[in-house]
C-alpha cells in the first residue's frame, strides 16, 4: 500500500506532509487456545508539532497501538502486524532493527505510566540519563554528565548535581515521572509518545507534570502522542482527538469539535458518563454493557451491543472511519466511524430522540 | 434508637505506624504518622466524602474506622459506644454494622468461592438467619446491585470488574449494616463502568437511607455521591464543609489548589481557566513540617509574605462558615 494514497485518514491542512501516517494497522496475538484481536484497523496521522490525543478504555488497543508505533511488539508468530506507519517519510514496518534502534529515543521517544517499573532499579539516575544521551551522540562522559545536569534543571529538578547520584526508589513518582521525561526529551524527538503518563500520579503532581510536558514539547516543537483515558488531560493538552473502541478509531476531530459536537455514540456515552467538577451535579448516564471480547474478530460494528443508536447492518457490517459532511470542500478533519450517528439535538439528551426508533435487536444466530 | 447523636464521633484519632530498624533488637527510630489528630462526626443517614492525596491518611482513618488498624490515641465512637475499649464479643457485635468495601474487586474476592457464598459470608460469621434466609438475601442483594440471581453460582473470574465490585458491594450490604466504608471503590474500574458503580452508590443512598464514607482520590467522584467532604492532607482534615459549598467556594488553599489542578473535560473551560501549581510533593508523613503541614508547598503564605504563624504554630480546626470549618490561620484572607 503506498503511503502517499488519498485516504479518509489524511486530511490534514495539506501542504505540509504528515510526520507519521498510519494505514491499516492491525495487531493479533496468537496464544495457545486463542487470538487477541487487539488493533483492528486504524488510520491515523500526525502533523509536525501536533498533539494529538489517543482516548479509550481498557482493552481498546491504545496502548497496543504505541508499541506498534515503536515497533516493541514480540516478534511473529506471537503477534501479527500488518499495515503501513510511515514516519517521516520511512516506513517502519520494513525498516532493518538496526536503523529501528537509532531511531528508537532519538526520532521517536516514550513515557510510559510507571515511572518505578521503566527506570531500572539498580542504576543512578545518572548512568541512566547518561546512557541515552551516549547512545546517540558522539559525547564523552564529561559531556554527557554536564548535559543530564542541563537536562534535571530542564525538568525542574533541584539541585541536580547531587540527584544524578541517587537511584530510583529515592525519588517520588512525581520526580520519576520527570526524570523519564528529561530522557525522552534528551534528544529532541520529532515525536513522543506518552502513555498514560500522569495516570500513577495524585492529581497535583499530575498538574506539574502536565504543564512541564506542554512547555518542553512546544520549546523543541516536539509532536505528541498523548495515550489516555482522563478526557479531562485530552481537554487540556491535545489540539486533536482520535476516541478508540475495541481497536478501532470510532471518531477522530479537533479537541474543541469533539467534545461540542460528538457524533458517535459511544464518544457521547463517554461524555456523559465522567463526573465533572463543574456545572450541575446530576445523574450520570452510563453506557450500559460490559466492554467487548476482544478473542472474537468483530463483524459488525464492536460497539452495537451497548448501543441505543444502533440499526440491523451494525450488527452485519464495520461501518468506516468516514467524514462527517463528504461533500464538502472544506478539509474534514472530523470523522465518524458509525451507520447511524448521533445527531446534534440527541447528543444533550444522549438517547435517539427519533419517534417510533428502537435499536435493532441481535440477528438470531448470536442470541 | 435516637437519632440525635451522630452515629459515627471521631475524637482527636491518631493512628501512627513505628518506624523500626535492626533484625534482632527492633529498634524504633522514628514514626509514621498517617493519621495525626482527627476529629469527625458522621451523622445518621449522612454520606461524607474523604478526599485527599496519596499519603494523607485517607485510608489509614477509613480503616480505623472499621476496626483494621488500632488507634495510637484518640476514640472512636460509633452509636454511643467507644469502639476500641470494648470486648471482643461487643466488637463483633460492632463490627456487623460496620463494612467495607475495597478498591480492587479483583483482589477483594475469594477467587475459591462463588459469588453467592461471598456475600453469603459475613451472614455466616454472624449466624444470622437460616440456609433457606441467606439464599434468599443472596438473591435479593444481587438484584439491589444490579447483578442476576442466578450470578450466585458464578465465580468471580467468570464476572467482569464492574460486575465485580457490584458483588463487592453486595457483600457489605449483607449483614445489614448501619455504616459503609467505601474505599476508592470506583478507581480501578473503566469510566464507563466507573458511571454505573457511581450511580449504585447513589441510588443505595437514596433508597436505603445508608450512612457512608466514601474515600477517594477523584474529587469529581466525591462530587456525585457524598453530602458532607472533609479533605484530608498530611493525616489532617485541613477543611470540612457541605459538599456544595466546598466546590463553589473552598476556603482552604490547598483545597483550591487541589479543585484548580483537575482536569476538566472540556477543553473551552480548560482554555480560560486559572490554575494553581503547586511546587513539589507532598512532605513525608514520618516528618511532617512544623507548623501547618501544608505551608511548604502553600502559595497563600507566599501571597502573604510568608507569615511566621504558618510555619510555627498548627492551625486548628475552626468555623468560618456555619458548617465549614477551615484548618489555616488566614483563611479570611482566602476571597482577598
Amino acid at each position: 500500500m503506498s503511503s502517499k494514497a488519498p485516504s479518509a485518514s489524511r486530511q490534514g491542512p495539506g501542504s505540509v506532509p504528515a510526520l507519521l501516517d498510519v494505514q491499516d494497522l492491525r495487531v493479533r496475538f496468537r496464544m495457545l487456545d486463542a487470538t487477541i484481536f487487539a488493533v483492528n484497523g486504524i488510520s491515523l496521522y500526525l502533523d509536525p508539532g501536533e498533539t494529538l490525543g489517543l482516548v479509550g478504555e481498557s482493552g481498546s488497543g491504545k496502548s497496543v497501538t504505541s508499541l506498534a508505533l515503536m515497533r516493541l511488539l514480540p516478534p511473529q508468530p506471537a503477534a501479527e502486524v500488518s499495515g503501513a506507519i510511515v514516519f517521516d517519510g520511512r516506513d517502519i514496518a520494513s525498516l532493518p532493527e538496526k536503523q529501528m534502534r537509532s531511531m528508537r529515543g532519538r526520532d521517536i521517544a516514550m513515557v510510559f505510566q510507571d515511572p518505578m517499573t521503566s527506570l531500572n532499579p539498580v542504576l543512578r539516575i545518572g548512568e541512566q540519563v547518561e546512557e541515552t544521551i551516549r547512545a546517540h551522540r558522539e559525547v564523552d562522559s564529561t559531556g554527557a554528565r554536564a548535559r543530564a545536569v542541563e537536562l534535571l534543571r530542564l525538568v525542574g529538578i533541584a539541585d541536580p548535581e547531587r540527584q544524578l547520584e541517587r537511584y530510583p526508589h529515592e525519588f517520588s513518582g512525581g520526580m520519576r515521572q520527570r526524570v523519564m521525561i528529561a530522557m525522552a526529551l534528551a534528544l529532541e524527538p520529532k515525536l513522543l509518545i506518552a502513555d498514560e503518563p500522569t495516570t500513577a500520579l495524585d492529581v497535583t503532581i499530575q498538574a506539574q507534570v502536565l504543564e512541564l510536558l506542554k512547555k518542553l514539547t512546544m520549546e523543541t516543537g516536539t509532536a505528541v502522542i498523548l495515550i489516555t483515558h482522563d478526557l479531562g488531560v485530552v481537554a487540556r493538552m491535545t489540539r486533536r482527538v482520535a476516541v478508540m473502541y475495541a481497536g478501532k478509531v470510532v471518531e477522530s476531530a479537533p479537541t474543541g469539535e469533539l467534545f461540542a459536537d460528538p457524533r458517535h455514540p459511544y464518544t457521547v456515552g463517554l461524555l456523559h458518563s465522567i463526573p465533572r467538577l463543574d456545572g450541575d451535579v446530576g445523574t450520570l448516564r452510563p453506557i450500559e454493557g460490559s466492554p467487548p471480547d476482544l478473542r472474537r474478530e468483530p463483524d459488525g460494528c464492536p460497539f452495537a451491543p451497548r448501543c441505543a443508536w444502533r440499526l440491523d447492518t451494525c450488527w452485519e457490517q464495520m461501518p468506516e472511519l468516514l467524514p462527517l459532511e463528504p461533500a464538502s470542500d472544506v478539509v474534514a478533519e472530523h470523522v465518524v466511524a458509525c451507520h447511524n450517528p448521533v445527531t446534534p439535538t440527541e447528543v444533550e439528551l444522549a438517547r435517539p430522540d427519533r419517534p417510533g426508533f428502537e435499536p435493532a435487536p441481535p440477528p438470531r444466530a448470536v442470541a | 434508637m435516637t437519632s440525635n447523636h451522630p452515629l459515627l464521633q471521631l475524637r482527636d484519632v491518631r493512628v501512627h505506624f513505628p518506624i523500626t530498624k535492626g533484625l534482632l533488637l527492633r529498634r524504633v527510630t522514628g514514626e509514621v504518622r498517617a493519621v495525626d489528630g482527627v476529629d469527625l462526626n458522621v451523622l445518621r443517614g449522612q454520606s461524607v466524602g474523604l478526599v485527599g492525596e496519596s499519603g494523607s491518611g485517607k485510608t489509614t482513618l477509613g480503616r480505623a474506622v472499621v476496626g483494621l488498624a488500632r488507634p495510637t490515641s484518640g476514640t472512636i465512637v460509633f452509636d454511643g459506644e467507644d469502639v476500641w475499649s470494648l470486648g471482643r464479643d461487643e466488637q463483633k457485635r460492632l463490627r456487623r454494622r460496620v463494612q467495607m468495601v475495597f478498591q480492587d474487586p479483583y483482589a477483594s474476592l475469594d477467587p475459591r468461592m462463588t459469588v453467592g457464598k461471598s456475600i453469603a459470608e459475613p451472614l455466616e460469621i454472624h449466624r444470622l438467619g437460616s440456609r433457606a434466609d441467606r439464599a434468599r438475601k443472596v438473591a435479593e442483594l444481587l438484584e439491589i446491585v444490579g447483578l442476576h440471581p442466578s450470578h450466585a453460582d458464578r465465580y468471580p473470574h467468570e464476572l467482569s470488574g464492574g460486575q465485580r465490585q457490584r458483588v463487592g458491594v453486595a457483600r457489605a450490604l449483607s449483614p445489614d449494616p448501619d455504616l459503609i466504608v467505601a474505599d476508592e471503590p470506583v478507581s480501578a474500574l473503566d469510566v464507563s463502568i466507573q458511571a454505573q458503580i457511581v450511580n449504585l452508590l447513589q441510588e443505595l443512598q437514596r433508597e436505603l437511607g445508608l450512612t457512608s464514607i466514601l474515600i477517594a482520590h477523584d474529587l469529581a467522584v466525591v462530587r456525585h455521591v457524598s453530602d458532607a467532604i472533609a479533605v484530608m492532607y498530611l493525616g489532617r482534615i485541613v477543611e470540612w464543609s457541605l459538599a456544595a459549598d466546598l466546590y463553589r467556594e473552598p476556603l482552604h488553599p490547598y483545597t483550591v489548589a487541589l479543585l484548580s489542578a483537575v482536569p476538566i473535560p472540556d477543553p473551552v473551560v480548560e482554555a480560560t481557566r486559572e490554575r494553581i501549581v503547586l511546587p513539589g510533593d507532598v512532605p513525608s508523613p514520618a516528618a511532617p513540617p512544623p507548623g501547618c503541614p501544608f505551608h511548604t508547598r502553600c502559595w497563600l503564605r507566599d501571597k502573604l509574605g510568608n507569615p511566621a504563624a504558618c510555619s510555627s504554630d498548627v492551625p486548628a480546626l475552626r468555623s468560618i462558615r456555619p458548617g465549614h470549618l477551615v484548618a489555616c490561620h488566614f483563611a479570611d484572607e482566602i476571597r482577598a
